[in-house]
């Protein structure tokens, strides 16, 4: 009872937190200047015009009100105006097509880190001191070390050029609908398309930006792993575990797991939020279409409808993260209880 | 470990069965790969933005004139020369005799209404018949004032002006006239009300203005002249103005102006001048489209254009001239059906239509020699042969477009989409400076000319250069016209095209080779003496020291030290006696730009290297300092506003109208050099043999008054239309002269582009043509189709030597 009066009332102030922050945002980026100046032989009177019928010269707090009439009336957050890949696209619909990849990449990323990081840190915890601690803890620090540019540039170069593993970009979905007729795939500009992802031949054009993606990871959480099983694994509890009559491996995997995990699992669950906003470089090396550097060109290019839209999108899942986390450790440990007493 | 052996080999299994699936190259399929950085958006012809959007365009549509190689008796190609051919269009005739009455045209005028008659086999990829209507209705929605395209004005402003087409977009819409620039009214035509207020005469609003730009004043405002203006006057008008400046007309205002331009520093203006400074608000009323100069003709494949400005179409012997392909080369065209299906009504708070017209492939209908098969933003888009494109059945198309698919690939990083042309999956692909070196010497490079200047750009703005000085920080001597020559000087622009740019040249001129002041005759401006003579005036060459001015121009290197040296010292010495610099300053100078790229950090940091060496042996020596800033997209304007002192910019456009082109450097709505005054800036110049008795024309005017007249639009009418081209390019030359000897603007390189060509493809000619460039798909042949060369590609173990 008392966690679900704790839920509602962060759920409560979430809302509030979400409306405060989204109004500054409309009012800030109105209020920067927008360049209503003609280009060589235009109009600039046909340019204000057009402004003008957008609403642009309208006072702040009305346009703020027709924005979200919008937006509640009929679900429409506009209409890309100023980033020219996007020009005259809804950018609910621009945003929910390039959604899907950086997902994707995102998660077969942290398939294959999470369990690997884990497994390497873990290793590294229970070999302390040892060779394989020393080769683990040295691979980390040299692969925390580089920016996953370069490991992205050097996948690219030697596994997709040099050696031709991998197709050196990501396949379309027109490749995808030739490749497999029989499958009947439609492509539906503007939506998320998801049955056309699931498929070998995209899996595999994925491939060379997901190895690239976690790497980083994979040293990430197996540095964080060593470092609190490391400090489990010496606590008290542990000895008491052992006299009890449990083995090494009982009590590692029943207690000191249980309780290193209490710190990893949340960065975990704050990860793969994170990866929404897409990586812009390594999206950039492997031609994904997603949504990494979206934001940025919203705000480069001064397209509020854009901007607002990815403003909301990333604030709201930055505050359901943060209580996902909050909740995640009660999950995890049952000891911890929010005001219990 | 086993299960993990047992994932890794399955991993390989399958990257290896994607592979096999990936290399289903067919046989007999010609297919130009090709990529973008940008994906397009909107290839819609009336709302279009920017190139990246005619990568689709300009396939999917056709034209009525055309450019086409000129070819010698033994089918080779005659280099620079062209002719334009029929293609959508089967005839061409000046019908302003015809619709003279009705649209009240010169009586005895030329070029003013044009008759085009269409073929009657156009069709859209679908087979629907394209005849004249279908442009009718979509010039009637090009010009549709509820959505008020972003190419409306490609109809009313600029050279193709059709007949009542502003008046049409702007219907309903209230602006502000000067009346400087309409000659509207005089202080006669004015009603009197009885607040003693004068209105228009059907009642509408007309005030004096203080802070609107007026053409009577070269744009600037009453404002920025109030100094040569009576301060009383000024004063009592500032106090009467409203928010925007604006003065209501009554009997004392006239007054007060009388008295505010009746100054010896104004040049005692008489009182008939007064209206000068009025503005007066017009709202365009309702119209009806039969009313613009657009209709079908006599027959279903006749279109009609009635034009405001007359347009030389066809040469003396009926055949068609350049400006058919260049001015007139298409209008225009929507599938009537498929357009209404994409508008889109206004949401809340919003009154604009919109379109999404041409944006997907659903959207897309061709009348070209390709049709959209399938788009996917951001990632790639296939483009193949439309069937039922009429071009393919012409005889003299037999051979030609052998290209079946152009595949493009969107790729943001050019490092892959080398490799990617290094794999044989990419056809073509620009140079990049960083591996110039290995690749400019292939045998499969080329280079491309353009009509861009790279030019660098100082401050002109005293007052914000003053403003942004701190304390033992100099800016104000950027204000000195001896020390900008300096620092052109102290540039060496050979060194700084090999080391800054992938195949650039050293650019010395406002224009370049690819500027033309006589297309017709193929004249290139830069060719000519009078823009040689100029180069040679303001880099200091004696020509009479060489056999000819093509030699003392050849002999320029716009580098000498031992000057800039001199001119710094002068400067220096003449800032630290006018108290702009102090002995201890620093001068630090901050570069602008949209982006801080590595090309752009390489640029300034041998223009900085360039300075620092320049100042040596100078009081200044060692003491420059330059930085780099982020203005993003506001760069250019923040540049004009002041806000920072050097960027580099150019402009491209106007490349066969030199004489349209200056507007860039001498009007203040466009310049990078805003405060610099070209209204006041005072040129005396002699045309020779223009007057009516065949004597010179000498007068002094200020320059955008002599533009003015370059344009038609002055005192004399020395516009294409009023004057042979060999006598304009003399008043060209001297206007490029007074914008380069103030050293605002600084050329650095005349800008080529780097490209490589796949084994598979080959151009016609590798000579670059300005009107057909190096041919396209049109004359494009291929070594290799698809399958072979996939076998190719794959003998070379998936890795092609290009060096």
């Amino acid at each position: 009872m008392y966690m679900a009066k704790y839920i509602g009332k962060r759920v409560g102030l979430m809302i509030i937190t979400f409306l405060i922050i989204f109004v500054t945002c409309f009012v800030l980026i109105k209020l920067l200047p927008f360049d209503d100046t003609a280009g060589f032989g235009q109009d600039t009177e046909k340019i204000r015009a057009q402004f003008r019928a957008r609403g642009y010269y309208d006072p702040i707090p009305q346009q703020l009100v027709q924005y979200l009439r919008r937006i509640f009336k009929d679900g429409d957050f506009g209409i890309g105006f100023n980033i020219p890949e996007y020009r005259g696209r809804y950018v609910w619909d621009v945003f929910v097509e390039k959604l899907p990849p950086t997902i994707l990449i995102n998660v077969y990323s942290s398939l294959i880190a999470v369990p690997i990081g884990i497994a390497l840190g873990i290793l590294a915890a229970l070999k302390k001191n040892k060779w394989q601690d020393h080769v683990i803890s040295t691979g980390v620090m040299v692969v925390i070390s580089v920016p996953s540019f370069v490991y992205g540039s050097l996948l690219l170069f030697l596994v997709c050029f040099k050696l031709d593993l991998l197709p050196l970009k990501m396949a379309s979905f027109a490749e995808i609908i030739k490749a497999y007729p029989a499958e009947n795939y439609v492509y539906t500009p503007g939506s998320a398309n998801w049955p056309l992802f699931f498929n070998q031949k995209m899996f595999v054009s994925m491939l060379p930006a997901v190895f690239a993606m976690s790497f980083g990871s994979i040293a990430g959480y197996a540095r964080f792993t060593r470092a609190e099983l490391t400090e489990v694994l010496t606590s008290e509890f542990m000895l008491l575990a052992r006299t009890k009559g449990l083995t090494k491996a009982q009590a590692t995997t029943r207690h000191a797991l249980r309780n290193a995990m209490v710190p990893i699992f949340p960065s975990i669950v704050g990860e793969f939020i994170s990866v929404l906003s897409g990586s812009l470089v390594l999206e950039k090396i492997f031609s994904i279409p997603g949504v990494g550097g979206l934001y940025l060109s919203a705000i480069n290019a001064n397209d509020y409808d854009f901007f607002m839209m990815l403003s909301g999108f990333y604030l709201l899942v930055g505050l359901v993260a943060s209580l996902v986390i909050d909740l995640s450790y009660g999950v995890i440990d049952p000891r911890i209880r929010m005001g219990a007493k | 470990m086993k299960k993990l052996l047992a994932l890794v080999m399955a991993l390989c299994m399958l990257c290896g069965a994607a592979m096999a699936e990936g290399t289903s190259a067919q046989e007999g399929v010609y297919t130009y790969n090709d990529y973008l950085t940008l994906s397009p958006s909107n290839w819609n012809e009336l709302t279009y933005q920017d190139n990246n959007d005619t990568e689709i365009m300009s396939y999917i549509g056709s034209s009525f004139f055309t450019y086409d190689f000129k070819f010698d008796e033994y089918g080779e190609i005659i280099p620079g020369e062209f002719e334009i051919i029929y293609s959508a269009a089967t005839a061409l005739e000046d019908v302003t005799a015809k619709y003279a009455e009705a649209w009240n045209l010169p009586a005895d005028g030329k070029g003013y209404a044009w008759k085009i008659t269409l073929r009657d086999d156009l069709k859209w990829e679908n087979g629907d018949p394209i005849k004249a209507e279908d442009f009718v209705y979509t010039m009637s929605e090009q010009l549709n004032p509820l959505f008020q395209n972003y190419r409306a004005d490609s109809f009313y402003v600029g050279s193709t002006i059709i007949a009542n087409a502003a008046s049409y977009v702007k219907q309903g819409q209230s602006v502000v006239e000067d009346n400087s620039a309409t000659g509207k009214y005089t202080v006669a035509d004015l009603v009197k009300g009885e607040d003693g207020v004068y209105t228009q005469p059907d009642g509408g609003k007309i005030s004096f203005a203080l802070t609107t730009g007026l053409d009577w004043c070269g744009g600037k405002t009453v404002t920025q002249y109030s100094a040569y203006l009576d301060a009383d006057a000024f004063a009592a008008l500032q106090g009467l103005a409203d928010e925007n400046g604006l003065v209501a007309v009554t009997d004392d205002t006239i007054a007060l102006v009388t008295k505010l331009i009746d100054t010896d520093n104004w040049g005692h203006e008489p009182p008939e001048n007064v209206p000068y400074y009025m503005v007066y608000e017009f709202t365009y009323g309702a119209m009806d489209f039969s009313e613009v100069g657009i209709f079908v003709g006599d027959n279903e494949y006749e279109l009609v254009v009635v034009l405001e400005k007359a347009l030389d179409l066809l040469k003396e012997d009926g055949t068609l001239s350049y400006k058919a392909a260049y001015n007139f080369s298409s209008l225009p065209l929507v599938h009537k059906a498929t357009y209404e299906a994409c508008k889109i009504a206004p949401t809340e708070g919003v009154e604009l239509w919109t379109s999404n017209y041409n944006s997907s492939k659903e959207t897309t209908m061709s009348w070209g020699a390709y049709k959209l098969e399938s788009f996917q933003s951001g990632t790639q888009f296939v483009l193949v042969k439309n069937e039922n494109w009429y071009g393919y059945g012409l005889p003299e198309n037999e051979g030609l477009y052998q290209t079946d698919r152009r595949v493009v690939n969107i790729v943001k990083d050019w490092n892959s989409a080398w490799l990617m042309f290094l794999a044989g999956e990419v056809d073509g692909i620009g140079i990049d400076v960083s591996v110039a070196d290995d690749y400019k010497g292939s045998e499969r490079a080329y280079f491309t000319p353009s009509d861009f200047v790279s030019s660098m750009q100082l401050q002109s703005n005293v007052t914000e250069l003053k403003n942004r000085e701190t304390e033992g920080i100099n800016k104000s001597i950027l204000g000195y016209a001896d020390f900008r020559k300096a620092l052109s000087l102290g540039i060496n622009r050979a060194d700084f095209t090999t080391q800054c740019t992938t195949s650039s040249k050293p650019g010395f001129g406002l224009f370049n080779s690819m500027h033309y002041y006589d297309v017709a005759n193929g004249g290139v401006f830069r060719n000519t003496d009078e823009a040689r003579q100029v180069l040679c005036n303001i880099y200091g060459v004696d020509a009479t020291q060489y056999a000819s001015l093509e030699d003392a121009v050849d002999a320029i290197t716009g580098y000498n030290l031992d000057l800039a040296r001199e001119l710094v010292t002068k400067a220096y010495n003449e800032a630290l006696a006018a108290g702009d610099i102090k002995e201890t300053d620093i001068v630090k100078l901050t570069f602008g730009t949209g982006s801080i790229t590595e090309a752009v950090t390489r640029q300034v940091n041998f223009i900085e290297d360039s300075w620092k060496k320049m100042l040596e042996g100078t009081p200044l020596e060692g003491r420059l300092e330059v930085e780099v800033l982020d203005f993003a997209s506001a760069w250019a304007n923040d540049f004009r506003a002041g806000k920072y002192d050097v960027c580099m910019g150019g402009w491209t456009g106007a490349a066969w109208d030199p004489g349209y082109f200056l507007l860039a450097y001498l009007d203040s709505g466009y310049m990078y050099s805003k405060a610099w005054d070209t209204a006041n800036t005072m040129m005396t110049f002699t045309m020779k043999g223009v007057a009516e008795d065949g004597g010179d024309i000498t007068e002094t005017m200020g320059l955008l008054d002599w533009y003015a007249c370059l344009n038609g639009t002055g005192k004399y009418d020395w516009s294409s239309n009023g004057l042979p081209q060999e006598k304009r390019l003399q008043l060209i030359a001297a206007l490029e002269e007074q914008v380069l000897q103030v050293y605002y603007t600084v050329p650095l390189a005349n800008s080529f582009s780097a490209s490589m060509l796949s084994y598979k493809v080959d151009y016609i000619t590798y000579e670059y043509n300005t009107f057909m460039g190096y041919g396209g798909f049109k004359y494009m042949t291929y070594n290799y189709d698809d399958a072979q060369w996939a076998a190719a590609v794959a003998e070379q173990n998936g890795e092609l030597n290009y060096k």
